[in-house]
């Protein structure tokens, strides 16, 4: 009030010099440096002063300003939009001001410009002797705030339309937010969700490595990629690869953590069906082997019963033929037996504790025929105790027989081929190695793309190993492969112990 | 008329298969010697002449059919039979290798005692 006071008085009464005059020159700078418009309108409507602001933006010089009346100095758009002259009047009859009040206006061939405005009377003794205009063009702040609130709506609805589960949670995996997808995925409402642990709509399994990793992400290290079941509202489990990452403030603090899910429902559906299409290829490779592995016992069978049926009279020789019978369609059923539970569909999907070893065994029975009739020696190395991990055992089965069937078909004028279980530190690990044609160096970053396949078209799909290397993933293991061209190669499946 | 003096090679990895086939040989009055591998019978091929041979066809360390050639080699005149549950009598490389005679014959497993007899006495016969 004070500086309107004294720079109102400059253009009126000019009274004394000394502090007068030093306090106008300084509220005179002071006014002329905001960045605002400050006007003083007296009783009759005239300006009594303007600021430099105010004569930069409207374009006018100070000679031509003050003195003259509001309607001279104002495009009558703006007198009537602000309502000028009843505010005015208003403000000296009942000292009432107007006050943040927003106005848009748009000079002919120029942009929109947006201003607050307030109109502030100054009394002195009672007495109402000046209006202060103060104008403030905020286009630009208006521009920017409706630019951010823009992004951000843009923002959220990529987020919200995404048809990945995106949610975020706080640094100790309490859920901020949780995208329609995770809503529809989870069957959980956001509200829902808000404030639970990440890892409670996890699998029980599951949950433990959920928590590992958000401690790992906490302390800014690499959240990295998993897979894990997402428990929905009904109940039931939904496989869903996640790849999360740490949101970091200005100073590189861990503030967040966004988490990204794909439904993997439909993946594993085609995985199902690719692994159940593979099976059925590798019993193509299989069928050689065991044709001549079940004639065999067949054979000594059907001769034994030939000699019974001669009639010898020699006891001791009827014994021995009875017992070649019996062993010889043992034998054969058993390798029927074999087959039968490789080639039937895995019924179940769920993980459940598998004992490496027998699962190793059961391979390799499956294959020792194939590897006789092409000459390979085969060595297993099982140790006695069995090697518990987490697993879906066809599927597990699946990945043994593709790298024993790749093993086979790597030495088609024989080798050795060594097979071997151990128990390594917190891991299971699975080695099968043969001394076949190798893989050339160039060659070893894409054994386990789908598709890739040396065979001739038509021999081999160039899916094997990438199953092999889908499903190890999906148990949370690894699977590596070194090799020399022309020597061999070595395939290891780690899996992590029950 | 058989010539009882005269041996049969026998070469199987499955030694119920030379058992069987010992024993059907036997009835007739043949004698056979068994071998389990390629190595064991191309020995006694060496050591010894042999009219007819059994082989079958997917040994541990050797084809029947690379086996078969080379007992041809050391046993010249000696008639070979692949025996196999590999194969089928009219497998392309069978019919191949029976053309070229490197076999004389072909016996699926599992067989009648009959045809493996009739094969040793037209194979023995003087």
């Amino acid at each position: 009030m004070d500086m309107a006071d004294r720079r109102g008085s400059r253009a009126t009464t000019g009274h004394g010099a000394g502090e007068t005059e030093r306090y106008e020159k300084l509220y005179a700078m002071l006014l002329d440096a905001i960045p605002s418009s400050v006007l003083l309108i007296d009783a009759q409507l005239h300006v009594v002063s303007a600021n430099r602001n105010f004569l930069e933006k409207a374009r006018r010089a100070e000679s031509d300003t003050l003195g003259q009346r509001i309607d001279a100095v104002f495009p009558p758009l703006i007198l009537d939009h602000m309502d000028l002259a009843r505010r005015v009047r208003n403000a000296f009859e009942h000292g009432e001001p107007t006050r943040g009040e927003r106005m848009t206006y748009r000079a002919p061939g120029l942009t929109t410009r947006i201003y607050y405005y307030s109109l502030i009377p100054f009394a002195w003794q009672g007495t109402v002797e000046h209006v202060m205009l103060l104008l403030e063009d905020v286009t630009e702040q208006v521009r920017l705030g409706e630019e951010a609130r823009r992004a951000e709506r843009h923002l959220a609805s990529v987020v919200e339309t995404a048809s990945d589960l995106v949610l975020s949670t706080d640094v100790d995996g309490q859920i901020l937010t949780w995208n329609a997808a995770t809503e529809r995925v989870s069957g959980y409402t956001r509200d829902e969700a808000r404030g639970r642990l990440f890892s409670e709509h996890c699998s029980a399994p599951h949950r433990a490595l959920v928590k590992q990793e958000f401690a790992r992400a906490k302390s800014g290290r690499e959240f990295g990629t998993a897979e894990w079941d997402l428990v929905t509202k009904p109940g039931a489990l939904v496989p869903v690869a996640w790849v999360g990452s740490a949101m970091k403030d200005d100073v590189g603090r861990v503030v967040a953590i966004v988490v990204v899910g794909r439904d993997l429902t439909e993946r594993r559906k085609l995985e199902a069906q690719l692994l159940q299409s593979q099976k059925l290829a590798a019993l193509g490779v299989l069928a050689g082997g065991i044709a001549h592995e079940i004639r065999n016992p067949l054979a000594i069978s059907s001769s034994a019963a030939q000699f019974l049926l001669a009639d010898s009279d020699d006891p001791e020789f009827r014994r021995e033929c009875a017992e070649k019978v019996q062993a010889g369609i043992q034998r054969a059923s058993v390798i029927i037996e074999n087959l039968l539970r490789f080639a039937r569909p895995g019924a179940r999907t769920d993980m459940e504790p598998v004992d490496l070893v027998s699962a190793v065994r059961d391979a390799t029975a499956l294959v020792v025929n194939q590897a006789r009739v092409q000459q390979i020696n085969m060595v297993v190395e099982l140790p006695p105790d069995p090697v518990r991990v987490t697993g879906v055992p066809s599927m597990l089965q699946q990945v043994f027989m593709n790298l024993l069937l790749n093993a086979v078909n790597a030495m088609p004028g024989g080798g050795l081929l060594r097979v071997g279980v151990e128990q390594v530190g917190p891991e299971g690990q699975v080695r099968i190695s043969d001394t076949g044609h190798g893989i050339p160096a160039g060659e070893m970053g894409k054994v386990f793309d789908p598709f890739y396949t040396t065979r001739p078209v038509g021999q081999g799909t160039g899916l094997g190993l990438s199953i092999c290397y889908s499903v190890v993933k999906q148990h949370f293991g690894a699977i590596e492969v070194e090799s020399v061209e022309g020597q061999g190669s070595t395939f290891t499946v780690r899996l992590p112990l029950l | 008329m058989i010539r009882n003096d005269t041996a049969v090679l026998i070469v199987d990895d499955e030694p119920g298969m030379c058992w069987a086939l010992g024993h059907i040989l036997k009835g007739s009055g043949i004698v056979s010697v068994a071998a389990t591998t390629g190595q064991e019978a191309l020995r006694l091929a060496v050591r010894q002449r042999f009219h007819l041979a059994f082989v079958d066809a997917k040994l541990p360390d050797a084809e029947g059919l690379d086996l078969a050639r080379r007992i041809r080699e050391a046993n010249p005149g000696i008639r070979i039979v692949l025996i196999s549950g590999y194969f089928y009598g009219d497998d392309p490389e069978v019919l191949q290798a029976a053309v070229a005679g490197v076999i004389n014959g072909f016996v699926s497993k599992p067989f009648l005692h009959d045809e493996v007899r009739t094969i040793a006495r037209a194979a023995l016969a003087p």
